[in-house]
């Protein structure tokens, strides 16, 4: 684009609504950066104000007395407060993690077949599999929480976990199918000829090339299970046991003044998914589109 | 194959009298299933049983708390209640609103992000970053970074708006029938953007640059260009995009549930949030049920469109 620019230095009349554009453009994401960033600086700097602080109006833009009071409070295992964050924060963790491992562990198989073998019903399956994408959480709730309650799973992270793993199970498929799909077939081909038998191949061929597509599922499993509200927030009554979202929801329904320590909480929250999100970026981004857009 | 195939030289023969069958087909490739299987059955026991005790349920009066024992059968009666009540049409309209306004915006705000985003430059790669965020954290913590926001009295936009001398006290954005919605709706596109922005962002790498170069040198215009050659390229991943966005956003819940629950008056109830609540607020299993149903029909009309709309990607990608 900008070479075709640059070798086109005679066409200077033509050049203007070229930058006109590009104008329009810088401005466009000016706008884009603001909206985006502006709610997250906020929930930053009333996170360092006093509950006082807060509460004025006009508000102070720039806290008068920063103070790190809320995050001290959150992460001090001494006081209540702290140890129902940290706990919240153990369990979301511990749910997510073994969500995460099973997921792959299963989506990998699956994902592998849709996108090699041409069995009967393959389109069907497929298609199943993505429909059930559609459905929202609602729907399963009522006969999950029974099925779970006949499992014996109510109040456990079990019935999280199992439920997770097959809601995020569409999505993990779908992403690696698109990976599979980008890995030559002639390359199993070559190993099934050296005599490898059909899963050696898979395994020892396969398995290693799709690992930047395994790395964009686990981070997509882990950041939906992190996140994910309506069926913490049914199917967990007991204070130890809850995850972020549902314990911070709890928390401060009760304490509903504390603007401070909810933004504290809120961007603890925020701070595992999106470390996870920046340093493996360019997995994620990939995944994504890999099976929605043809190379 | 070889494994199979040695084993039952039996089968086989008796297989191959109907070799084009579908259920031969089935035999030969009986091992594929075994990659499938793991799958399969969590899905049957997560996914197939919830829904036909669902499509159940909505036939039954149902007494509260979950002593589903004493359900009594009464044919269609939860679909007329729902369909004669002033409440089911209040919350489909703000569910059209919803769902129309947050899918339009987030993928005209998405497709100029990544339009922008396409030229390199300084910074390109963090200014993506940063914009893709809200994608990443959590609704719950987004919900409440925006409900401190519009805080009727201590509301960062309220007090600008003051300062700038706009408005003589500081409005009202969530506790209002009139704005409650549109103000949640800029929360769900503020969330939703990014992924029509990383989906366009693909797309645009796969227009081809000698197309755009020759359309150039023949004289089109920046704009032509685009029109002629860079949209119709992306079509298929618009396609998908505006219908999966569709999807997520009729879908949504923690959104208007954290910050308003539904409120004032049922003014930012959408169907999953009304949903939710006659179940787990009221306890009325068989009306919700019923209403699921509904929302089922609903949501398979969109995946007729949704599977066509892949399907059409699968045979370009095969030609």
């Amino acid at each position: 684009m900008t070479s075709s620019a640059i070798a086109a230095p005679a066409m200077g009349a033509r050049r203007k609504p070229i930058d006109g554009w590009r104008w329009a453009g810088r401005l466009f994401l000016l706008l884009m950066l603001f909206f985006t960033a502006v709610p997250m600086i906020w929930m930053l700097l009333t996170s360092i104000k006093s509950g006082f602080a807060a509460m004025q109006f006009p508000p102070q833009w720039w806290p008068a007395e920063p103070t790190l009071a809320s995050y001290q409070k959150l992460l001090d295992p001494q006081n209540s407060v702290g140890q129902d964050f940290l706990r919240f924060f153990w369990n979301s963790l511990y749910v997510s993690s073994i969500t995460t491992v099973l997921s792959v562990a299963v989506a990998v198989p699956a994902a592998y077949a849709f996108s090699r073998f041409h069995f009967p019903g393959r389109r069907f399956l497929f298609f199943s599999v993505l429909l059930r994408n559609m459905f929202p959480a609602v729907i399963f709730l009522v006969p999950l929480f029974i099925l779970m309650r006949f499992l014996g799973l109510v109040n456990t992270h079990g019935s999280l976990i199992l439920t997770y793993m097959t809601f995020g199970l569409p999505l993990a498929i779908w992403l690696l199918k698109g990976f599979y799909d980008n890995i030559p077939i002639q390359l199993e081909q070559a190993a099934r000829i050296d005599g490898a038998t059909r899963f050696q191949a898979f395994l020892v061929v396969v398995m290693p090339l799709s690992v930047p597509g395994i790395i964009a599922t686990a981070i997509y499993s882990f950041i939906g299970a992190w996140n994910e509200y309506i069926y913490a927030y049914t199917f967990l009554t007991r204070n130890d046991q809850l995850t972020l979202p549902v314990g911070i929801q709890r928390f401060f329904s009760e304490n509903t003044a504390d603007f401070p320590g909810l933004m504290a909480a809120s961007f603890m929250m925020s701070v595992p998914v999106v470390v996870l999100f920046l340093l493996l970026q360019r997995y994620f981004v990939r995944a994504l589109t890999e099976g929605a857009v043809k190379h | 194959m070889t494994t199979v195939t040695t084993g039952q030289p039996a089968a086989a023969r008796a297989v191959t009298k109907v070799r084009s069958g579908i259920f031969n087909q089935a035999w030969i490739n009986r091992a594929d299933y075994l990659y499938v299987l793991p799958a399969l059955v969590v899905m049957l026991i997560v996914i197939a049983y919830p829904i036909y005790y669902t499509i159940d349920l909505s036939f039954f009066k149902t007494p509260p708390g979950l002593q589903l024992k004493d359900k009594e059968f009464i044919g269609l009666d939860n679909y007329t209640a729902i369909l004669t009540s002033e409440v089911f049409w209040r919350v489909t309209l703000n569910t059209i609103i919803w769902t129309l306004a947050s899918t339009v915006f987030s993928f005209i705000l998405g497709f100029g992000s990544a339009l922008a985003l396409h030229r390199d430059f300084i910074g390109r790669g963090v200014l993506r970053a940063i914009l893709i965020i809200p994608w990443v954290i959590s609704a719950v913590a987004a919900s409440y970074i925006w409900k401190w926001i519009y805080h009727s009295e201590f509301g960062v936009i309220g007090a600008v708006l003051m300062q700038l001398g706009l408005v003589s006290r500081p409005p009202n954005f969530i506790d209002s029938v009139s704005t409650v919605l549109p103000s949640l709706i800029v929360v769900n596109i503020w969330r939703e953007f990014p992924f029509a922005m990383i989906m366009l962002m693909a797309g645009l790498q796969t227009v081809p640059e000698q197309l755009l170069r020759a359309a150039k040198v023949d004289g089109a215009s920046a704009w032509q260009r685009f029109w002629h050659v860079t949209f119709p390229h992306l079509r298929g991943v618009s396609t998908v995009t505006v219908l999966l966005l569709a999807v997520a956003n009729f879908n949504s819940f923690i959104i208007p549930w954290i910050m308003t629950g539904g409120g004032p008056s049922n003014a930012s109830h959408i169907w999953i949030t009304h949903i939710y609540e006659l179940a787990f607020g009221r306890q009325r299993w068989g009306v919700a049920a019923a209403y699921s149903v509904l929302l089922f029909i609903i949501l398979m009309t969109f995946g007729y469109f949704y599977v066509r709309a892949l399907s059409r990607g699968e045979k370009g990608a095969d030609a």
